[in-house]
């Protein structure tokens, strides 16, 4: 191309970027002139259903002598809240919020009642046309509140959930440094395996929770979302790493390429720990030892995740790097609990999962790059293949333990 | 505020309650029967009754349904008319809960058609509703009056005619098919036939328990009589010691095969259908659908005493009220 047709471009631009706003123009008039109809277009085919006016319960909390339920409106239309019951009877109600409710707008159901401790109940939210939405708690037991003592509790349960096995797992580093290359190897391309069922995971429980979500704010776009944002935030992270290490385009490895890891674990543990703690709140879970301790075992090899890439590192790794590192991956199942036992929202609650999944992934690919350019036979050697397939059986078998 | 308070806070009420006994005059009785409501009310779990109860309507509203026209002595060649419109109504069966009903004069159930023993029944019949519709009585008549055969369409009328025979405590509702439908939907009431020989005075009330499946899943939400989830907790029915008590009770509850009619505190005479002289003693009474009777009671005691399903279900989801008997 000439000079002088660059320049013909350069004049003629302003003239095509107000041409831009043309079709925006023109939607704005075809959106505004076919809402302006109504229902004439689609009345052509015919007249539209009833909606479904069933609500969405958000959350039944129970203290002695009330329950309380967050309902809200996952139509287009108004719904309004006329009738309550608990267990096939007609009960008296207060509402905190509106009665009638516009499209995603809640309200809470204050209910006198004398419930059974342990015994499952049904509460059942009656629209003004009728219609029953009824929800199922299996075992009414007491909505923990926020107390000095519940979130001992809760910070407990997630340090002895994400912290306590990491720091076990990265107690294998002094082995792992000893072992033979190839060794080392496996015991990457088993990260690689841990890291890939726990994104497997996350993504199923994402997918799980927001087909839970009214479909005005679910879809599966919110979880491709939330792993893609992540996946490139990690990218991006990655990379910063990587030219400090002034490795420029080398894979990352040692201790960054463990960070890396960490983070990604971290994440998956926050999750872990919201899972935990609002299932607990809401009495859907039994929270035992056996369940803290399949937790345990299954999040040690979270550990060695970890410690495998620092291994790698010729430097020996300080104390301080090792407790940081326990940190970032374990003390985001603290925060978790905390979260899910005490604010969690269905719509974070997706993201949150959408993100561990997305991290976990970006980690296997910065892992598997790793694998392939330094570890001796690279992608492809028994050791990484079978150091892969280990690192999912292992998750899959410590998760019978949960 | 815990329960215990609550209940202390109640005390004062509660100890107005005798205090009232002794006053005189129409005045102290109202608030007596306030009183009575108040101490429920702040009782928060244990009682549903008075302005405590989610219940539709206000006071007076079911008075048409309730109350039937008195009997008349009988007349040789006295024709009895009355007049039936089928139409599409949205009827409020609980608190703020609307129920697309279809009905004979805009209420579920219909109006109370009441006539003596061999009076010329003449109903004419209006279809003002968006189906096709009939009235089939149950009694003695002939068969081209039977409400099975002669179906009306919509915006089309029919004159029902014959005598009205047995006495009794008869009903009428819609047969055109499906008929699980058009009567849950609405479509009955209450059909009193009186003896030649009147029975004897008394307080008279009419009570059609149904069922209003609002969610059209084949089970009924709410359970009434005469329409109105709670209606009674909330507006008890005023009756006096010195007087019978005669309720012409009917069952036109639709999906579940029976329900009951049980009063507490006190023993009733039930004539099954009203048509012999033959009755029961007894405080709890179960109909089949399509079944009814009569319930004569006569009160030992003063106050409030509870009546409801003893199907404990239909209780709590709406069939329960309260007569509030005075001197």
């Amino acid at each position: 191309m000439g000079a002088d047709a660059v320049a013909a471009g350069r004049e003629g631009s302003v003239r095509w970027r107000l041409w831009a706003l043309v079709p925006v123009v023109l939607l704005v008039g075809a959106v505004s002139l076919f809402v302006g109809t109504g229902s004439s277009v689609t009345g052509l085919i015919r007249e539209n259903p009833p909606e479904a006016d069933a609500f969405d319960v958000r959350r039944v909390t129970f203290e002695p002598g009330t329950i309380e339920v967050a309902v809200t409106n996952p139509q287009q239309g108004d719904l309004t809240i006329a009738t309550v019951t608990v267990d096939d009877a007609i009960v008296p109600f207060t509402l905190d919020g509106p009665q009638t409710l516009g499209r995603l707008r809640s309200s809470t159901i204050v209910v006198p009642y004398d419930w059974v401790n342990g015994e499952p109940i049904v509460v059942g939210v009656t629209s003004s046309t009728g219609i029953e939405t009824a929800h199922e708690i299996p075992a009414a037991v007491e909505t923990p509140g926020v107390s000095a003592r519940s979130v001992l509790g809760y910070g407990l349960i997630g340090f002895f959930v994400g912290v306590v096995p990491v720091a076990f797992g990265l107690l294998w580093l002094p082995s792992l440094r000893r072992s033979a290359p190839q060794w080392l190897a496996a015991f990457m391309a088993l990260t690689a395996g841990l890291l890939t069922f726990l994104a497997i995971e996350a993504l199923g429980e994402a997918l799980e929770r927001q087909a839970a979500l009214p479909s005005a704010i679910g879809g599966a776009g919110l979880v491709v979302l939330g792993v893609a944002a992540s996946y490139l935030a990690l990218t991006v992270l990655s990379q910063q790493l990587g030219t400090r290490e002034g490795g420029g385009a080398a894979p990352l490895g040692g201790l960054s390429l463990a960070t890396l890891v960490a983070i990604g674990i971290g994440l998956h543990n926050f999750g872990e720990g919201l899972a935990i703690g609002s299932s607990f709140a809401l009495g859907e879970l039994t929270l035992g030892a056996f369940f803290v301790v399949g937790f345990m075992i299954h999040n040690v090899t979270e550990g060695l995740g970890i410690a495998a890439p620092a291994a790698e590192q010729s430097r020996s790794v300080s104390l301080r790097r090792l407790a940081a590192l326990t940190l970032v991956a374990g003390a985001p199942a603290i925060l978790g609990t905390w979260v899910g036992g005490f604010v969690l929202n269905d719509l974070l609650g997706v993201l949150f999962f959408a993100a561990a999944a997305g991290a976990a992934l970006q980690v296997v690919t910065e892992v598997g790059r790793f694998v392939a350019r330094k570890a001796p036979g690279g992608l492809t050697s028994p050791y990484a293949l079978g150091g892969f397939l280990a690192g999912l059986a292992v998750m899959y078998a410590t998760g019978l333990l949960i | 505020m815990t329960r215990k308070q609550l209940l202390v806070a109640a005390a004062p009420v509660a100890a107005a309650v005798p205090l009232g006994r002794y006053a005189v005059g129409a005045a102290a009785g109202v608030e007596r029967h306030a009183a009575h409501l108040r101490a429920g009310a702040s009782m928060g779990h244990a009682a549903m009754i008075g302005d405590a109860v989610p219940a539709p309507g206000g006071p007076n509203d079911l008075d048409a349904l309730l109350y039937p026209p008195p009997a008349l002595p009988y007349e040789p060649g006295r024709v009895r008319e009355y007049t039936l419109v089928a139409e599409d109504r949205d009827v409020e069966v609980a608190a703020g809960v609307t129920f697309p009903a279809w009905t004979y004069n805009g209420t579920v159930p219909g109006p109370v058609v009441r006539a003596t023993e061999d009076d010329l029944l003449r109903v004419h019949f209006v279809n003002a509703g968006s189906h096709p519709h009939t009235i089939h009585f149950h009694g003695i008549h002939p068969a081209k009056m039977d409400g099975v055969f002669e179906i009306v369409p919509p915006g089309e009328r029919f004159t029902y005619e014959f005598p009205a025979r047995p006495y009794g405590m008869q009903l009428y509702h819609c047969h055109a098919t499906p008929l699980k439908k058009h009567i849950h939907k609405g479509l009955y009431g209450a059909f009193l036939i009186d003896p030649k020989e009147p029975r004897k005075p008394a307080r008279e009330l009419v009570m059609v328990m149904n069922g209003f499946d609002t969610d059209g899943d084949g089970t009924n939400n709410f359970y009434t009589v005469n329409g109105k989830v709670f209606y009674y907790a909330k507006y008890p029915i005023e009756v006096r010691r010195s007087e019978t008590v005669r309720i012409y009770l009917a069952n036109l509850t639709e999906f579940d095969l029976v329900n009951s009619f049980h009063l507490h505190g006190e023993f009733f005479r039930y004539y099954p259908t009203g048509s012999t002289d033959r009755f029961e003693y007894t405080d709890t009474v179960m109909q089949c659908q399509g079944e009814r009777g009569i319930i004569e009671i006569d009160f030992h005691n003063t106050g409030l005493f509870m009546f409801h399903a003893h199907q404990s279900e239909f209780a709590e989801l709406g069939w329960m009220g309260f007569f509030d008997v005075t001197d």
